[in-house]
């Protein structure tokens, strides 16, 4: 997790609300209702058990990963009901690919798959070193043709964004074009967001929830390693 | 049937033999003293009729003892006639193999007056003195009277008195599960019809309100019988039972008040739980059982008109008048040889308190009766009359929904209770999906289930949530939301509605699941509910009740009823399914305003068949894989 000062400066200011609409059309909110705020209160509720917060987090997993998926290109097609009635429906379009940061990005994995069985999952590992705190990737893997698919690049929490930004220059240099890209998010801040929205404008982004502080032990928790 | 055993083994002879010479004398004087017509005059039966009911032929064992057992010298009312004598032994010789188990089961259905027909004759043997050497002390020693008490409650507890969900007639089988729509087409409850039935002790009161069951026709009607309202006796009245002496047929023998709430209850179509008496402890058992309002509600018992708030209740009083000597025959032979008690008992119990209480309290009861059976269960005439103005009664009321369901409601604007959801290109594409008829099986389940999941989360979100702070580890503050209610239960409609289950138990953990069963009766296209189950205390809990599809409504509204006659307040209702017709929505909505609908998707058509159009098809079939082969 990158931090630097300007990073530490914005979390002082945790009381500023901020307006989603400031970083433009491609960044998204998951449509807020009590259910999901009740799955972010858990998630951030420091007296949650361990198992509350895995079943909980894969609760609001699902929905992000579902609502990332409406983020896809479909058409329009008609399919015969049992019934023989005609039924105006859409269809999505094929080639796609979920690539995940190792660690807390691989949490998304099961989500995804739930979704779509036999979704291409690639990854990359991006850590930030010790003495400079700049991310950089360590390893990346992708199916050979990922240049010609649209990517769901999945990761939870954005506290800074540097992570998520390196991941994307990674895609990127895998020939993968920005508007291809997709990012399903839990929690980030709109620090990580300004961040992200000014180095990748095409890139969609969406997350369920905007806030000055991300749940950092998210990671931890889910996997059980605080 | 271990008891049957143990009578056919030891007990037939003794007690038999007492029970000839005793009736003979009682018959002779009840004859007398109740001033009743005299008996039909029947051919007097050989002694061999006599002595072979059943019980005797019953066991396939019968002990070597019992063979050579000299019967003319207990039985020395019949030692004169050699013949017969000759004639009874016979009947022994060759253990006959008819099994003890039929006979005795039938036995117990006080209805069956062709068993007791060798009684009829008995005053006409020729009278013996009553004082027969008979060996008193085999009788008593033979008897395992401790033994027997056990099972009493078994034979009691199989008495026809309370609701089963099978009955058996010797024509054919009855269920009387499967409950037709007990409210109109407005969803509001329609009144049931309560029958009264009274008349004395074994007079045929269980037989009478079977074969109206019978002859009905119906297939749910509630039997409500007042031996369940018996008061639960304390030490000194037990003691006194024991002896006989305690007056089972004096009113204050029954807990009216409970027996007054519980009738009410049923009337309203609520559920009520009707305590399982214990005729061996005389207390309740702590187990009771579940009963709910039917479209014929039948009140039976021996003083069933005797409490005036009950009489107001009935629609329908009947009352069985059967003649006292038959009574007494079936009195006998059920507590002798159903229930193992001994003759002395059972006949000071009837002079001292079954007699007197026909006389002054049942008789009397007479005059509220709007028809009077004679014969009791034999009587077809007046079944068939009573069953005719029932069924009137009934069409009366109106109980005919789902067409009129289907038209109404044709181009109204939605209601506000429903919550569509937002129609994203994600729902819509597994809409397709799943609409698909080409579609295969793994991925039609696979689908729906993400829909599924889809709808229940949205479902969860109009629970009522409050407002939390809480802390996080960060340390700091963040103002949350929890879900207000820890008391969510999801309340399937099978078979469609399990295909939901699992999604709501992935979201939320150990939830609660009821299942509630509901036909479609292919004869008239009317729901029927056949099943159910609840979990306990549902009256407290929101309930998402599940259903795949809704077409006309009429299951999700029978459920919906269901839940209300549970005690579950209209507005913790949720009903939940993927796809629905419009009339559907537009059915619940204005029979249950304050029942919230979740959907993913509005047809707006609902075929002859009512299937929705464009639909999905018959959604359990496809889930499951039940479709018939011969679809395309």
């Amino acid at each position: 997790m990158g931090s630097t000062e300007d990073f530490r400066n914005a979390t002082k200011t945790a009381a500023i609300k901020c307006d989603p609409e400031e970083f433009g059309p491609n960044f998204k909110v998951l449509p807020s209702n009590d259910q999901v705020k009740e799955l972010q209160t858990i998630l951030r509720d420091k007296t949650t058990t361990r198992s509350d917060f895995k079943f909980y987090a894969d609760r609001l997993i699902r929905l992000v990963v579902e609502e990332s998926l409406n983020q896809l290109p479909f058409s329009p097609c008609s399919v015969v009901t049992p019934t023989g009635a005609v039924y105006e429906g859409l269809q999505y379009k094929r080639g796609n690919v979920g690539v995940s940061i190792v660690r807390s990005g691989e949490a998304m994995e099961q989500g995804l798959r739930d979704c779509c069985r036999s979704i291409r999952i690639g990854k990359i590992l991006v850590e930030s070193d010790a003495e400079t705190h700049q991310a950089k990737v360590v390893y990346a893997r992708f199916p050979e043709d990922i240049a010609a698919r649209r990517v769901l690049l999945m990761y939870p929490i954005m506290s800074s964004g540097n992570t998520v930004i390196k991941a994307v220059q990674i895609l990127k240099d895998h020939g993968v074009p920005e508007d291809s890209i997709i990012l399903s998010n839990l929690f980030s801040t709109p620090f990580a967001v300004r961040a992200i929205t000014s180095a990748f404008p095409k890139m969609i982004i969406l997350t369920s929830e905007l806030h000055q502080i991300a749940p950092n032990h998210f990671g931890q928790k889910y996997f059980g390693t605080d | 049937m271990e008891f049957n055993l143990q009578v056919s083994l030891h007990a037939p002879v003794a007690i038999l033999v007492t029970l000839v010479n005793k009736l003979i004398d009682f018959l002779n004087l009840a004859t007398k003293s109740a001033n009743q017509v005299s008996m039909p005059r029947r051919r007097c039966p050989s002694v061999a009729d006599v002595v072979r009911p059943q019980n005797f032929r019953s066991s396939s064992s019968i002990p070597n003892e019992l063979e050579h057992l000299n019967l003319s010298s207990i039985f020395p009312a019949l030692r004169t006639t050699e013949g017969m004598a000759a004639n009874l032994q016979t009947t022994f010789e060759p253990p006959s193999s008819a099994s003890s188990a039929s006979s005795i089961s039938d036995s117990s259905d006080l209805g069956d007056v062709g068993q007791n027909e060798f009684f009829y004759g008995c005053h006409e043997l020729p009278a013996s003195p009553p004082q027969s050497p008979r060996p008193q002390s085999r009788t008593s020693i033979k008897s395992p009277r401790t033994a027997r008490k056990r099972t009493t409650s078994v034979n009691l507890s199989h008495k026809k008195t309370s609701a089963e969900s099978v009955l058996r007639s010797h024509k054919r089988t009855i269920y009387t599960a499967g409950r037709p729509p007990w409210y109109n087409s407005d969803g509001d409850y329609v009144r049931p019809f309560i029958i009264g039935i009274c008349g004395g002790s074994a007079s045929g009161k269980t037989t009478v309100a079977t074969k109206i069951i019978e002859e009905l026709d119906i297939h749910w009607v509630t039997l409500l019988s007042m031996d369940s309202f018996y008061k639960v006796l304390n030490e000194e009245q037990h003691k006194k039972s024991a002896l006989n002496e305690y007056n089972f047929d004096h009113p204050d023998a029954f807990d009216f008040d409970l027996l007054l709430q519980t009738l009410q209850r049923l009337k309203d179509g609520k559920n009520v739980n009707v305590p399982v008496y214990n005729f061996v402890t005389h207390t309740r058992e702590s187990k009771t059982k579940t009963m709910y309002g039917a479209n014929v509600i039948i009140f039976e018992g021996i003083l069933g008109f005797y409490n005036k708030e009950v009489l107001k209740m009935l629609d329908l009083k009947i009352f069985v008048d059967t003649d006292a000597d038959v009574r007494l025959a079936r009195r006998l032979q059920r507590d002798i040889v159903a229930r193992g008690r001994d003759l002395d008992g059972v006949l000071k119990q009837y002079c001292t308190m079954v007699k007197p209480a026909f006389t002054h309290y049942i008789a009397p009861a007479m005059v509220h009766a709007d028809i009077i059976v004679p014969r009791g269960g034999e009587n077809e005439v007046a079944i068939a009359l009573i069953v005719q103005h029932v069924h009137t009664q009934l069409q009366l009321r109106g109980f005919k929904v789902r067409e009129q369901l289907a038209l109404a409601y044709n181009g109204q604007p939605l209601p506000t209770s429903l919550f569509q959801l937002p129609e994203t290109p994600q729902i819509k594409g597994l809409h397709t999906f799943i609409r698909n008829k080409d579609t295969p099986r793994d991925e039609f389940i696979f689908y729906s289930k993400r829909l599924i999941r889809l709808v229940i989360e949205y479902a969860l979100s109009l629970l009522p949530f409050e407002e939390r702070t809480i802390e996080t580890p960060q340390g700091q503050i963040y103002e949350g939301k929890r879900c207000a209610s820890d008391k969510i239960c999801g309340v399937s409609i099978l078979r469609a509605g399990e295909t939901m289950e699992q999604a709501v138990r992935d979201v939320c953990k150990d939830i609660r699941i009821g299942k509630i069963l509901i036909q479609t009766n292919r004869e008239s296209g009317e729901p029927e509910l056949f099943y159910l189950r609840l979990p306990k205390d549902i009256k407290d809990y929101k309930v998402i009740l599940m259903d795949a599809t809704v077409a006309t409504g009429a299951a999700a509204m029978m459920a919906i009823r269901v839940l209300l006659d549970h005690d579950v307040p209209e507005e913790n209702i949720l009903v939940v399914s993927l796809l629905m017709a419009e009339s559907g929505v537009h059915t619940i909505a204005y029979a249950f305003p304050q029942v919230r609908i979740v959907t993913s998707a509005i047809d707006p058509e609902i075929n002859e068949k009512f299937y929705v159009l464009p639909g999905i098809g018959n959604f359990g079939d496809r889930y499951f894989g039940t479709e018939p082969t011969d679809s395309s």
